[in-house]
């Protein structure tokens, strides 16, 4: 259970084919009464070491109190399905981030099927 | 005037189609359109005139060509053609036509065009049969 920044959603597309842009959004919600600083972080878990981190642009906000918060972020899809971890942090008023909330999300890898033919029409005939 | 049954949600329709007159020499060119869905593959894009009967398609000619169809990662339609030459190998005549993407078990096969290509006769060598005098006068 997160102390203030929660994490309530990790919004990702359930498949990426290999070598695109995945989009993602973490939504962190500031438990506490008034207004604090939050950070998100985030790292890939598919089989290599250390896992690769996740980049969001814009990774803190000051958010209000019962406030949620939609931080984007992104990562190039690996070979293999992967892992998100998402991290949230809050900013203490002795000038440190906390870490706080975890959550994990799969992105499975998207395969091309066998190729395969569903209909065939002769459309015109023509004498040439 | 050739047809084809297409299904409808009023049962099956009946589409009167234009037929080609073609004879020996020219070239059919039959255009199809066909769906596709997967990672890319060559095959046979396969096209034959004949006649359509109770025990199946008589082929009287047909044509084929590869075709490279490339990755489709949802269904997909593309077109291609495929051209037969017409030879004194068919009579005068009317006949149907139907393509199929695929060898000897094909993967799918069109419908049907019933009566849409006539063949026309060889047109025969000059000659003269018979004169006679229509008139005569001064000039």
């Amino acid at each position: 259970m997160a102390q203030y920044a929660d994490i309530i959603e990790i919004v990702a597309p359930a498949e990426a084919a290999q070598g695109s842009r995945v989009d993602i959004t973490v939504r962190v919600k500031n438990t506490y009464s008034a207004a604090i600083g939050i950070m998100v972080g985030g790292a890939l878990e598919y089989g290599v070491s250390p896992w690769p981190g996740i980049s969001f642009p814009a990774p803190s906000a000051n958010v209000a109190g019962g406030a949620t918060y939609s931080f984007s972020g992104y990562f190039t899809m690996p070979d293999k399905k992967v892992t998100i971890h998402a991290y949230s942090y809050w900013y203490g008023t002795d000038g440190s981030w906390y870490f706080d909330d975890e959550m994990t999300k799969v992105v499975n890898l998207f395969s091309v099927p066998e190729s395969q033919f569903g209909s065939i029409e002769i459309t015109s005939y023509e004498r040439r | 005037m050739g047809a084809v049954y297409l299904p409808s949600q009023y049962g099956l329709l009946l589409l009167p189609l234009a037929n080609v007159q073609v004879k020996a020499g020219d070239k059919l060119r039959i255009t199809c359109r066909y769906s596709h869905l997967g990672k890319a593959e060559s095959q046979t894009l396969y096209a034959a005139i004949g006649n359509s009967g109770w025990a199946g398609f008589d082929e009287v000619l047909h044509a084929s060509k590869t075709i490279s169809v490339p990755e489709d990662a949802s269904w997909n339609y593309r077109e291609d053609y495929v051209d037969i030459s017409i030879t004194t190998a068919i009579s005068a005549g009317f006949y149907d036509l139907y393509a199929k993407i695929g060898g000897t078990i094909p993967k799918v096969i069109s419908p049907t065009l019933l009566d849409v290509v006539e063949v026309l006769g060889q047109i025969p060598e000059s000659q003269f049969g018979e004169i006679s005098i229509t008139g005569y006068a001064k000039v």
